[in-house]
Protein backbone atom coordinates (compact mmCIF):
# COMPACT_ATOMS: atom_id res chain seq x y z
CA UNK A 1 0.00 0.00 0.00
CA UNK A 2 2.80 2.39 0.48
CA UNK A 3 3.43 2.27 -3.19
CA UNK A 4 -0.10 3.41 -3.85
CA UNK A 5 0.40 6.35 -1.27
CA UNK A 6 3.88 7.28 -3.70
CA UNK A 7 2.05 6.81 -7.43
CA UNK A 8 -0.30 8.72 -5.19
CA UNK A 9 2.27 11.34 -4.20
CA UNK A 10 3.47 12.01 -7.79
CA UNK A 11 -0.01 12.11 -9.37
CA UNK A 12 -0.72 14.93 -6.74
CA UNK A 13 2.69 16.69 -7.31
CA UNK A 14 2.06 16.88 -10.93
CA UNK A 15 -1.18 17.97 -11.25
CA UNK A 16 -0.38 20.73 -8.41
CA UNK A 17 2.37 21.90 -10.86
CA UNK A 18 0.32 21.94 -14.07
CA UNK A 19 -2.95 23.81 -11.77
CA UNK A 20 -0.95 26.00 -9.81
CA UNK A 21 1.45 27.10 -13.42
CA UNK A 22 4.41 26.23 -11.56
CA UNK A 23 5.41 24.15 -14.06
CA UNK A 24 6.93 27.16 -15.98
CA UNK A 25 9.03 27.88 -13.22
CA UNK A 26 10.81 23.89 -14.29
CA UNK A 27 10.26 22.92 -17.84
CA UNK A 28 9.67 24.60 -21.15
CA UNK A 29 5.88 24.50 -21.63
CA UNK A 30 5.72 23.19 -25.20
CA UNK A 31 6.52 19.83 -23.38
CA UNK A 32 3.76 20.12 -21.06
CA UNK A 33 1.93 17.80 -22.49
CA UNK A 34 4.29 14.73 -21.66
CA UNK A 35 3.92 15.80 -17.71
CA UNK A 36 0.42 16.04 -18.07
CA UNK A 37 0.30 12.34 -19.60
CA UNK A 38 2.71 11.30 -17.09
CA UNK A 39 0.42 12.90 -14.51
CA UNK A 40 -2.48 10.62 -15.92
CA UNK A 41 -0.21 7.47 -15.92
CA UNK A 42 0.78 8.08 -12.32
CA UNK A 43 -3.43 8.37 -11.28
CA UNK A 44 -4.20 5.33 -13.20
CA UNK A 45 -1.03 3.72 -11.73
CA UNK A 46 -2.30 4.63 -8.03
CA UNK A 47 -5.81 3.21 -9.09
CA UNK A 48 -4.22 -0.19 -10.20
CA UNK A 49 -1.89 -0.68 -7.12
CA UNK A 50 -4.71 -0.06 -4.84
CA UNK A 51 -6.99 -2.40 -6.60
CA UNK A 52 -3.83 -4.66 -6.74
CA UNK A 53 -3.40 -4.80 -3.29
CA UNK A 54 -6.98 -5.69 -2.36
CA UNK A 55 -6.71 -8.39 -4.72
CA UNK A 56 -3.93 -10.01 -3.75
CA UNK A 57 -4.35 -9.64 -0.12
CA UNK A 58 -8.13 -10.08 -0.25
CA UNK A 59 -8.55 -11.80 3.47
CA UNK A 60 -6.68 -8.69 5.18
CA UNK A 61 -9.17 -6.12 7.29
CA UNK A 62 -8.70 -3.16 4.74
CA UNK A 63 -8.84 -0.44 7.59
CA UNK A 64 -5.66 -1.53 9.00
CA UNK A 65 -3.87 -0.57 6.10
CA UNK A 66 -0.68 0.40 8.09
CA UNK A 67 -0.19 -2.55 9.59
CA UNK A 68 -0.53 -4.07 5.84
CA UNK A 69 3.06 -2.59 5.42
CA UNK A 70 4.82 -4.77 7.90
CA UNK A 71 2.72 -8.00 7.70
CA UNK A 72 1.37 -8.72 4.24
CA UNK A 73 4.32 -9.29 1.98
CA UNK A 74 4.51 -13.28 2.34
CA UNK A 75 1.72 -13.25 0.48
CA UNK A 76 2.63 -10.60 -2.28
CA UNK A 77 3.11 -12.42 -5.89
CA UNK A 78 6.51 -10.00 -6.25
CA UNK A 79 9.39 -10.17 -3.90
CA UNK A 80 10.23 -6.93 -2.18
CA UNK A 81 12.99 -5.63 -0.61
CA UNK A 82 12.74 -5.60 3.23
CA UNK A 83 13.23 -3.31 6.38
CA UNK A 84 15.84 -0.92 6.48
CA UNK A 85 16.32 -1.10 2.90
CA UNK A 86 12.46 -0.77 1.88
CA UNK A 87 12.58 2.34 4.06
CA UNK A 88 15.31 3.56 2.67
CA UNK A 89 14.11 3.55 -1.01
CA UNK A 90 10.44 5.34 0.25
CA UNK A 91 12.19 7.87 1.05
CA UNK A 92 13.91 8.47 -2.33
CA UNK A 93 10.79 8.24 -3.48
CA UNK A 94 9.04 10.78 -1.28
CA UNK A 95 11.80 12.97 -1.10
CA UNK A 96 11.37 14.82 -4.87
CA UNK A 97 7.48 14.92 -4.23
CA UNK A 98 8.26 16.36 -0.57
CA UNK A 99 10.68 18.95 -1.65
CA UNK A 100 8.86 19.83 -4.51
CA UNK A 101 5.80 20.32 -3.00
CA UNK A 102 6.62 21.72 0.18
CA UNK A 103 9.96 23.95 -0.40
CA UNK A 104 10.22 27.30 -2.26
CA UNK A 105 10.79 26.83 -5.69
CA UNK A 106 13.65 29.31 -6.84
CA UNK A 107 14.47 31.03 -9.47
CA UNK A 108 18.22 30.27 -10.87
CA UNK A 109 20.04 33.16 -10.44
CA UNK A 110 23.44 34.10 -9.87
CA UNK A 111 24.16 31.41 -8.02
CA UNK A 112 24.05 29.15 -11.18
CA UNK A 113 26.06 31.59 -13.51
CA UNK A 114 28.77 31.14 -11.09
CA UNK A 115 28.98 27.72 -11.61
CA UNK A 116 27.53 26.72 -15.10
CA UNK A 117 29.42 30.02 -16.52
CA UNK A 118 28.66 32.25 -19.56
CA UNK A 119 30.46 31.71 -22.47
CA UNK A 120 31.31 33.35 -25.25
CA UNK A 121 32.40 32.85 -28.57
CA UNK A 122 36.41 33.65 -29.22
CA UNK A 123 35.61 34.54 -32.73
CA UNK A 124 38.64 35.22 -34.86
CA UNK A 125 38.21 37.08 -38.06
CA UNK A 126 36.99 36.09 -41.79
CA UNK A 127 35.99 32.68 -39.68
CA UNK A 128 32.87 31.38 -41.62
CA UNK A 129 33.65 27.57 -40.54
CA UNK A 130 29.64 26.56 -40.12
CA UNK A 131 30.35 25.17 -36.97
CA UNK A 132 32.29 28.36 -35.31
CA UNK A 133 28.61 30.17 -35.35
CA UNK A 134 28.74 32.06 -32.30
CA UNK A 135 25.78 31.05 -30.20
CA UNK A 136 25.81 32.32 -26.31
CA UNK A 137 24.14 35.33 -25.55
CA UNK A 138 23.32 35.51 -28.71
CA UNK A 139 20.27 33.12 -28.98
CA UNK A 140 20.20 31.17 -32.49
CA UNK A 141 17.24 30.87 -33.91
CA UNK A 142 18.62 29.58 -37.32
CA UNK A 143 17.45 26.36 -35.91
CA UNK A 144 13.91 26.80 -36.21
CA UNK A 145 13.89 27.39 -39.74
CA UNK A 146 15.01 26.51 -43.12
CA UNK A 147 18.54 28.43 -44.26
CA UNK A 148 16.72 30.45 -46.45
CA UNK A 149 13.54 31.07 -44.42
CA UNK A 150 15.75 32.18 -41.88
CA UNK A 151 17.61 34.59 -43.57
CA UNK A 152 14.06 35.85 -44.90
CA UNK A 153 13.01 35.78 -41.53
CA UNK A 154 16.09 38.08 -39.86
CA UNK A 155 15.72 40.01 -42.56
CA UNK A 156 12.20 40.48 -42.12
CA UNK A 157 12.74 40.89 -38.41
CA UNK A 158 15.58 43.23 -38.44
CA UNK A 159 13.50 45.33 -40.35
CA UNK A 160 10.44 45.05 -38.19
CA UNK A 161 13.08 46.21 -35.60
CA UNK A 162 15.76 48.40 -37.56
CA UNK A 163 13.15 51.19 -38.42
CA UNK A 164 12.74 51.33 -34.52
CA UNK A 165 14.63 53.83 -33.02
CA UNK A 166 13.77 52.19 -29.69
CA UNK A 167 13.58 48.83 -29.22
CA UNK A 168 11.40 46.97 -26.39
CA UNK A 169 12.26 43.59 -25.16
CA UNK A 170 9.60 41.30 -23.29
CA UNK A 171 9.02 37.93 -22.41
CA UNK A 172 7.73 37.14 -26.05
CA UNK A 173 10.53 38.55 -28.55
CA UNK A 174 13.85 38.80 -25.99
CA UNK A 175 15.50 35.81 -27.69
CA UNK A 176 14.26 36.73 -31.57
CA UNK A 177 15.30 40.49 -30.35
CA UNK A 178 18.32 39.63 -28.67
CA UNK A 179 19.45 37.39 -32.08
CA UNK A 180 18.83 40.22 -34.15
CA UNK A 181 21.04 42.75 -32.35
CA UNK A 182 23.81 40.24 -32.52
CA UNK A 183 23.49 38.94 -35.60
CA UNK A 184 24.05 42.61 -36.96
CA UNK A 185 25.12 44.85 -34.68
CA UNK A 186 26.35 47.25 -36.55
CA UNK A 187 22.92 48.07 -38.16
CA UNK A 188 21.77 49.15 -34.68
CA UNK A 189 24.31 51.32 -33.63
CA UNK A 190 22.60 54.28 -31.58
CA UNK A 191 19.46 52.65 -31.79
CA UNK A 192 17.84 52.51 -28.04
CA UNK A 193 17.42 49.43 -26.29
CA UNK A 194 14.79 48.19 -23.24
CA UNK A 195 14.63 45.25 -21.35
CA UNK A 196 14.66 43.44 -18.45
CA UNK A 197 16.75 41.16 -16.76
CA UNK A 198 19.04 40.62 -13.36
CA UNK A 199 22.15 41.95 -12.61
CA UNK A 200 25.79 39.35 -12.94
CA UNK A 201 28.88 41.15 -12.07
CA UNK A 202 31.88 39.01 -13.53
CA UNK A 203 35.04 39.46 -11.79
CA UNK A 204 36.96 40.85 -14.93
CA UNK A 205 34.86 43.77 -15.54
CA UNK A 206 35.48 47.15 -14.47
CA UNK A 207 33.49 48.14 -11.95
CA UNK A 208 31.27 50.25 -13.92
CA UNK A 209 30.38 47.13 -15.75
CA UNK A 210 28.38 44.37 -15.53
CA UNK A 211 26.20 42.01 -17.03
CA UNK A 212 21.73 41.60 -17.21
CA UNK A 213 20.92 38.31 -18.14
CA UNK A 214 18.22 35.97 -18.42
CA UNK A 215 17.62 32.68 -17.98
CA UNK A 216 16.74 31.15 -21.11
CA UNK A 217 15.24 27.74 -21.41
CA UNK A 218 15.24 24.43 -23.90
CA UNK A 219 13.60 22.04 -22.00
CA UNK A 220 13.68 21.99 -18.53
CA UNK A 221 16.00 24.16 -16.39
CA UNK A 222 18.63 21.61 -15.97
CA UNK A 223 19.66 22.90 -19.72
CA UNK A 224 19.36 26.64 -19.27
CA UNK A 225 21.81 28.94 -20.38
CA UNK A 226 21.82 33.10 -19.88
CA UNK A 227 21.19 35.69 -22.50
CA UNK A 228 21.83 39.14 -22.11
CA UNK A 229 23.86 41.83 -22.77
CA UNK A 230 27.03 43.84 -21.13
CA UNK A 231 25.45 47.14 -19.46
CA UNK A 232 28.41 50.01 -19.58
CA UNK A 233 27.88 52.50 -17.10
CA UNK A 234 29.25 56.19 -17.02
CA UNK A 235 30.20 55.76 -13.40
CA UNK A 236 30.75 53.06 -10.76
CA UNK A 237 27.63 51.41 -9.94
CA UNK A 238 26.80 49.62 -6.90
CA UNK A 239 24.17 46.76 -8.35
CA UNK A 240 24.43 44.00 -6.44
CA UNK A 241 23.53 40.23 -8.64
CA UNK A 242 20.61 39.25 -8.96
CA UNK A 243 18.71 42.53 -8.54
CA UNK A 244 16.42 42.64 -10.97
CA UNK A 245 16.23 45.90 -13.55
CA UNK A 246 15.12 47.14 -16.66
CA UNK A 247 17.65 48.84 -18.40
CA UNK A 248 17.39 51.80 -21.38
CA UNK A 249 20.52 51.86 -23.16
CA UNK A 250 22.21 52.79 -26.42
CA UNK A 251 23.49 50.31 -28.28
CA UNK A 252 27.63 50.45 -28.62
CA UNK A 253 30.21 47.82 -29.85
CA UNK A 254 33.43 47.01 -28.05
CA UNK A 255 36.16 44.92 -28.38
CA UNK A 256 35.98 42.74 -25.74
CA UNK A 257 39.49 41.24 -24.05
CA UNK A 258 37.70 38.40 -21.95
CA UNK A 259 35.97 36.91 -25.17
CA UNK A 260 38.34 38.42 -27.41
CA UNK A 261 35.86 39.69 -29.95
CA UNK A 262 33.55 42.36 -30.67
CA UNK A 263 29.93 43.03 -28.73
CA UNK A 264 27.23 44.60 -28.88
CA UNK A 265 26.97 46.35 -25.45
CA UNK A 266 25.00 49.19 -24.01
CA UNK A 267 26.09 52.38 -22.69
CA UNK A 268 23.29 52.83 -20.22
CA UNK A 269 20.70 56.14 -20.21
CA UNK A 270 18.06 55.10 -17.79
CA UNK A 271 18.10 52.18 -14.98
CA UNK A 272 15.30 50.98 -12.95
CA UNK A 273 15.33 48.45 -10.23
CA UNK A 274 12.13 46.05 -10.76
CA UNK A 275 10.50 43.08 -8.94
CA UNK A 276 11.12 39.56 -10.19
CA UNK A 277 8.60 39.26 -13.00
CA UNK A 278 6.26 36.28 -12.93
CA UNK A 279 7.88 34.49 -15.00
CA UNK A 280 11.63 34.76 -14.60
CA UNK A 281 12.28 32.68 -17.70
CA UNK A 282 12.40 33.14 -21.61
CA UNK A 283 11.74 30.30 -23.31
CA UNK A 284 12.42 28.36 -27.15
CA UNK A 285 9.10 28.38 -27.79
CA UNK A 286 9.03 27.75 -31.88
CA UNK B 1 27.32 31.45 5.04
CA UNK B 2 23.98 28.91 6.22
CA UNK B 3 21.61 31.16 4.33
CA UNK B 4 23.89 31.43 1.39
CA UNK B 5 24.15 27.71 1.45
CA UNK B 6 20.38 26.86 1.26
CA UNK B 7 19.96 29.79 -1.21
CA UNK B 8 22.25 27.21 -3.25
CA UNK B 9 20.31 24.22 -1.87
CA UNK B 10 17.07 25.79 -3.06
CA UNK B 11 18.43 26.16 -6.86
CA UNK B 12 19.82 22.92 -6.25
CA UNK B 13 16.44 21.57 -5.89
CA UNK B 14 14.79 23.19 -8.84
CA UNK B 15 17.50 21.92 -10.98
CA UNK B 16 16.77 18.58 -9.56
CA UNK B 17 13.43 18.80 -9.68
CA UNK B 18 13.11 19.63 -13.23
CA UNK B 19 15.27 16.80 -14.05
CA UNK B 20 12.82 14.32 -12.24
CA UNK B 21 9.66 16.08 -13.49
CA UNK B 22 11.28 16.20 -17.02
CA UNK B 23 12.16 12.43 -17.21
CA UNK B 24 9.82 11.20 -15.37
CA UNK B 25 7.33 10.26 -18.69
CA UNK B 26 10.40 9.08 -20.23
CA UNK B 27 10.87 6.33 -17.52
CA UNK B 28 7.05 5.65 -17.47
CA UNK B 29 6.94 4.84 -20.99
CA UNK B 30 9.73 2.94 -20.32
CA UNK B 31 8.21 1.34 -17.89
CA UNK B 32 5.40 0.33 -19.92
CA UNK B 33 7.29 -0.99 -22.91
CA UNK B 34 9.36 -3.14 -20.63
CA UNK B 35 5.89 -4.45 -19.21
CA UNK B 36 4.02 -5.09 -23.03
CA UNK B 37 7.56 -7.06 -23.70
CA UNK B 38 7.34 -9.23 -20.77
CA UNK B 39 3.96 -9.89 -21.25
CA UNK B 40 2.85 -10.28 -24.90
CA UNK B 41 6.71 -10.76 -26.46
CA UNK B 42 7.67 -14.60 -26.84
CA UNK B 43 11.07 -15.92 -26.27
CA UNK B 44 10.70 -17.30 -29.98
CA UNK B 45 9.48 -13.57 -31.34
CA UNK B 46 12.72 -12.46 -30.18
CA UNK B 47 15.06 -15.22 -30.98
CA UNK B 48 13.29 -14.87 -34.73
CA UNK B 49 14.26 -11.64 -34.99
CA UNK B 50 17.93 -11.33 -33.65
CA UNK B 51 20.17 -13.74 -35.97
CA UNK B 52 22.59 -16.23 -34.59
CA UNK B 53 25.84 -14.73 -36.11
CA UNK B 54 27.14 -12.55 -33.34
CA UNK B 55 28.15 -9.80 -36.04
CA UNK B 56 24.78 -9.62 -37.64
CA UNK B 57 23.19 -9.43 -34.09
CA UNK B 58 24.96 -6.78 -32.96
CA UNK B 59 24.57 -4.75 -36.38
CA UNK B 60 20.79 -5.57 -36.32
CA UNK B 61 20.39 -4.10 -32.90
CA UNK B 62 22.74 -1.19 -33.53
CA UNK B 63 20.44 -0.27 -36.40
CA UNK B 64 16.95 -1.30 -34.33
CA UNK B 65 17.63 2.59 -32.69
CA UNK B 66 16.49 3.77 -36.00
CA UNK B 67 13.11 2.60 -35.51
CA UNK B 68 12.96 2.13 -32.02
CA UNK B 69 12.60 5.44 -30.21
CA UNK B 70 14.22 4.90 -26.92
CA UNK B 71 15.88 7.75 -24.51
CA UNK B 72 18.32 6.95 -22.03
CA UNK B 73 16.31 7.00 -18.89
CA UNK B 74 13.88 4.75 -20.24
CA UNK B 75 15.64 2.32 -21.92
CA UNK B 76 17.90 0.36 -19.33
CA UNK B 77 14.23 -1.49 -17.92
CA UNK B 78 13.73 -1.92 -21.63
CA UNK B 79 17.01 -3.92 -22.08
CA UNK B 80 17.04 -5.82 -18.96
CA UNK B 81 13.98 -7.14 -19.88
CA UNK B 82 15.35 -8.55 -23.31
CA UNK B 83 17.99 -9.73 -21.85
CA UNK B 84 15.86 -11.54 -19.16
CA UNK B 85 13.74 -12.77 -22.70
CA UNK B 86 16.84 -14.18 -23.86
CA UNK B 87 18.37 -11.63 -26.54
CA UNK B 88 22.26 -11.75 -26.19
CA UNK B 89 23.28 -9.13 -23.80
CA UNK B 90 25.94 -8.24 -26.03
CA UNK B 91 23.08 -6.94 -28.52
CA UNK B 92 21.41 -5.80 -26.40
CA UNK B 93 23.27 -3.79 -25.06
CA UNK B 94 24.41 -2.32 -28.21
CA UNK B 95 21.02 -1.43 -28.93
CA UNK B 96 20.95 0.31 -25.79
CA UNK B 97 24.16 2.49 -26.57
CA UNK B 98 22.66 3.67 -29.89
CA UNK B 99 18.93 4.32 -29.33
CA UNK B 100 18.80 7.29 -27.42
CA UNK B 101 21.25 9.08 -30.22
CA UNK B 102 19.57 7.05 -33.60
CA UNK B 103 15.59 8.12 -33.30
CA UNK B 104 14.46 10.02 -35.53
CA UNK B 105 13.42 12.33 -32.91
CA UNK B 106 16.47 12.73 -31.21
CA UNK B 107 18.37 13.73 -34.74
CA UNK B 108 15.82 15.66 -35.56
CA UNK B 109 16.59 17.64 -32.77
CA UNK B 110 20.29 17.41 -33.59
CA UNK B 111 19.58 18.62 -36.70
CA UNK B 112 17.52 22.03 -35.85
CA UNK B 113 20.46 22.78 -33.01
CA UNK B 114 23.25 22.69 -35.62
CA UNK B 115 21.33 25.41 -37.76
CA UNK B 116 20.15 22.68 -39.76
CA UNK B 117 23.32 20.95 -40.46
CA UNK B 118 23.29 17.90 -41.44
CA UNK B 119 27.10 17.56 -41.18
CA UNK B 120 26.54 16.84 -37.36
CA UNK B 121 23.96 14.26 -37.49
CA UNK B 122 26.02 11.98 -39.45
CA UNK B 123 28.86 12.52 -37.48
CA UNK B 124 26.96 12.40 -34.70
CA UNK B 125 25.09 9.44 -35.71
CA UNK B 126 28.07 7.23 -37.22
CA UNK B 127 30.42 7.71 -34.43
CA UNK B 128 27.87 6.40 -32.02
CA UNK B 129 27.03 3.36 -34.58
CA UNK B 130 30.69 2.57 -34.32
CA UNK B 131 30.93 3.13 -31.09
CA UNK B 132 27.95 0.78 -30.01
CA UNK B 133 29.13 -1.83 -33.10
CA UNK B 134 32.56 -2.39 -31.61
CA UNK B 135 31.64 -2.13 -28.09
CA UNK B 136 28.50 -5.25 -29.04
CA UNK B 137 31.25 -7.39 -30.30
CA UNK B 138 33.95 -6.93 -27.81
CA UNK B 139 31.17 -8.15 -25.07
CA UNK B 140 30.33 -10.95 -26.91
CA UNK B 141 33.64 -12.20 -25.60
CA UNK B 142 33.04 -11.60 -22.47
CA UNK B 143 32.90 -14.60 -19.99
CA UNK B 144 30.26 -12.92 -18.04
CA UNK B 145 26.94 -14.55 -20.02
CA UNK B 146 24.07 -14.05 -17.85
CA UNK B 147 24.97 -10.11 -17.17
CA UNK B 148 21.63 -9.54 -14.84
CA UNK B 149 21.82 -9.20 -11.19
CA UNK B 150 18.92 -11.77 -10.33
CA UNK B 151 16.57 -13.45 -12.67
CA UNK B 152 14.04 -11.49 -13.60
CA UNK B 153 12.15 -14.15 -15.24
CA UNK B 154 8.65 -14.61 -13.43
CA UNK B 155 6.94 -17.39 -15.86
CA UNK B 156 4.69 -16.01 -18.03
CA UNK B 157 1.33 -17.48 -19.19
CA UNK B 158 0.72 -16.08 -22.89
CA UNK B 159 -2.69 -17.99 -22.67
CA UNK B 160 -4.57 -15.72 -20.46
CA UNK B 161 -7.40 -13.25 -21.97
CA UNK B 162 -5.96 -9.97 -23.20
CA UNK B 163 -7.71 -8.21 -20.40
CA UNK B 164 -5.86 -9.76 -17.95
CA UNK B 165 -2.57 -9.25 -19.90
CA UNK B 166 -3.25 -5.29 -20.09
CA UNK B 167 -3.76 -5.91 -16.43
CA UNK B 168 -0.53 -7.21 -16.17
CA UNK B 169 1.50 -5.14 -17.52
CA UNK B 170 0.03 -2.53 -15.85
CA UNK B 171 1.24 -3.99 -12.88
CA UNK B 172 4.44 -5.01 -14.01
CA UNK B 173 5.46 -1.30 -15.07
CA UNK B 174 4.52 -0.37 -11.45
CA UNK B 175 7.42 -2.94 -10.30
CA UNK B 176 9.58 -1.79 -12.52
CA UNK B 177 9.23 1.68 -12.21
CA UNK B 178 9.29 0.97 -8.88
CA UNK B 179 12.91 -0.23 -8.55
CA UNK B 180 14.09 1.77 -11.63
CA UNK B 181 12.90 5.16 -10.41
CA UNK B 182 14.54 5.09 -7.78
CA UNK B 183 17.64 5.23 -9.16
CA UNK B 184 17.09 7.80 -11.92
CA UNK B 185 15.97 10.17 -9.05
CA UNK B 186 18.94 9.68 -6.77
CA UNK B 187 21.10 9.89 -10.37
CA UNK B 188 18.89 13.32 -11.05
CA UNK B 189 20.08 14.68 -7.28
CA UNK B 190 23.87 14.38 -8.09
CA UNK B 191 23.58 15.44 -11.23
CA UNK B 192 21.54 18.78 -9.74
CA UNK B 193 24.15 18.64 -6.85
CA UNK B 194 26.97 18.94 -9.51
CA UNK B 195 25.74 21.70 -11.76
CA UNK B 196 25.39 23.82 -8.36
CA UNK B 197 28.29 23.21 -6.48
CA UNK B 198 30.92 22.55 -9.09
CA UNK B 199 32.18 24.67 -11.80
CA UNK B 200 31.22 23.75 -14.75
CA UNK B 201 33.37 26.45 -16.47
CA UNK B 202 36.14 25.87 -14.43
CA UNK B 203 36.49 22.26 -16.44
CA UNK B 204 35.38 24.28 -19.25
CA UNK B 205 38.72 25.91 -19.58
CA UNK B 206 40.35 22.98 -18.99
CA UNK B 207 39.72 21.65 -22.39
CA UNK B 208 42.24 22.16 -24.95
CA UNK B 209 44.03 20.22 -27.07
CA UNK B 210 41.74 17.27 -29.13
CA UNK B 211 42.47 14.58 -26.28
CA UNK B 212 41.85 16.82 -23.50
CA UNK B 213 38.59 18.58 -25.06
CA UNK B 214 37.01 15.35 -25.70
CA UNK B 215 37.96 14.28 -22.78
CA UNK B 216 36.34 17.35 -21.01
CA UNK B 217 33.16 17.11 -23.00
CA UNK B 218 32.36 13.81 -22.20
CA UNK B 219 33.05 14.04 -18.54
CA UNK B 220 30.84 17.45 -18.68
CA UNK B 221 28.17 14.90 -20.58
CA UNK B 222 28.36 12.40 -17.72
CA UNK B 223 27.82 15.05 -15.06
CA UNK B 224 24.98 16.82 -17.00
CA UNK B 225 23.09 14.32 -17.59
CA UNK B 226 20.89 15.83 -20.09
CA UNK B 227 18.20 13.83 -21.68
CA UNK B 228 19.14 13.28 -25.56
CA UNK B 229 16.69 15.27 -27.05
CA UNK B 230 17.63 18.76 -25.30
CA UNK B 231 21.68 17.73 -25.53
CA UNK B 232 22.28 18.66 -28.94
CA UNK B 233 21.06 21.85 -27.99
CA UNK B 234 23.56 22.09 -25.36
CA UNK B 235 26.47 21.17 -27.05
CA UNK B 236 25.76 23.40 -29.63
CA UNK B 237 26.40 26.84 -27.21
CA UNK B 238 29.92 25.22 -26.72
CA UNK B 239 30.50 25.51 -30.97
CA UNK B 240 32.82 28.01 -30.21
CA UNK B 241 34.83 27.43 -27.01
CA UNK B 242 35.21 23.86 -28.55
CA UNK B 243 35.96 21.55 -31.70
CA UNK B 244 33.50 19.72 -33.37
CA UNK B 245 35.12 16.51 -32.66
CA UNK B 246 34.90 17.06 -28.89
CA UNK B 247 31.48 18.10 -29.12
CA UNK B 248 30.47 14.78 -31.16
CA UNK B 249 32.08 13.36 -28.57
CA UNK B 250 29.88 15.21 -25.57
CA UNK B 251 26.51 14.18 -27.92
CA UNK B 252 27.62 10.54 -28.11
CA UNK B 253 29.00 9.39 -24.94
CA UNK B 254 26.18 11.14 -23.06
CA UNK B 255 23.16 10.02 -24.09
CA UNK B 256 25.34 6.19 -23.97
CA UNK B 257 26.26 7.09 -20.19
CA UNK B 258 25.65 9.94 -17.50
CA UNK B 259 25.01 9.40 -14.14
CA UNK B 260 21.25 8.76 -13.78
CA UNK B 261 21.55 5.69 -15.95
CA UNK B 262 24.58 4.25 -14.55
CA UNK B 263 22.78 3.91 -11.46
CA UNK B 264 20.08 2.32 -13.01
CA UNK B 265 22.85 -0.17 -14.83
CA UNK B 266 24.40 -0.78 -11.15
CA UNK B 267 21.14 -1.83 -10.00
CA UNK B 268 20.37 -4.21 -13.07
CA UNK B 269 23.82 -5.59 -14.43
CA UNK B 270 26.46 -7.49 -12.53
CA UNK B 271 29.34 -4.75 -11.84
CA UNK B 272 32.16 -6.15 -13.88
CA UNK B 273 29.55 -5.79 -17.24
CA UNK B 274 29.02 -2.19 -16.09
CA UNK B 275 32.09 -1.77 -15.82
CA UNK B 276 33.08 -2.83 -19.18
CA UNK B 277 30.41 -0.92 -20.75
CA UNK B 278 30.98 2.05 -19.33
CA UNK B 279 35.21 1.80 -20.21
CA UNK B 280 34.20 0.29 -23.63
CA UNK B 281 32.03 3.01 -24.65
CA UNK B 282 34.42 6.06 -22.60
CA UNK B 283 37.68 4.44 -24.63
CA UNK B 284 36.34 3.99 -27.85
CA UNK B 285 34.34 7.48 -28.07
CA UNK B 286 37.86 9.00 -27.16
CA UNK B 287 39.94 7.74 -29.31
CA UNK B 288 37.02 7.95 -32.52
CA UNK B 289 36.69 11.63 -31.83
CA UNK B 290 40.51 12.00 -30.84
CA UNK B 291 41.99 11.11 -34.29
CA UNK B 292 39.03 12.31 -36.55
Amino acid sequence: MARAYMLFGFTVFLVQLHVSGNITKYINMKYSYLSLTAAILFGLLTVIQVIHVFKTEGNHDHEHDHDCDHTCHHGHVHKKEKGFKRFLSAIVFIFPVFTGLFLPISTLDSTIVDAKGFHFPVSEPGNNDPFMQRQYLKPDLSVYYGEEGYKQLIKQETKEFVNKNHIELNDENFLKGMEVLYDNPGIFLGTKVTYKGFVYREKTLNNNQLFIFRFGIIHCVADSGVYGMLIDFPKKSDLKNDQWVEVTGTLKQMYYQPFKTTIPYLQVDNLKEVKPPNEPYVYRNK
Amino acid sequence: MGNSFFHSFLQMNTIFISIVVEALPFILIGVFFSGIIQIFVTEEMLSKLIPKNRFLAVLVSVLLGFIFPGCECGIVPIVSRLIAKGVPPYAAIAFMLTGPIINPIVLFATFIAFGNNIHMVILRCLTAIIVAYITGIVLSYSKIQNPLLKEHTIPVNYNVPLKQKLWDVCVHAIEEFFSMGKFLIIGAFIAASVQTFISTDALVKIGHGPFLSSLVMMALAFILSLCSEADAFVASSFQSTFSTSSIVAFMVFGPMVDIKNTFMLFNNFKKGYVLRIIGLAFGITLLLTTFI
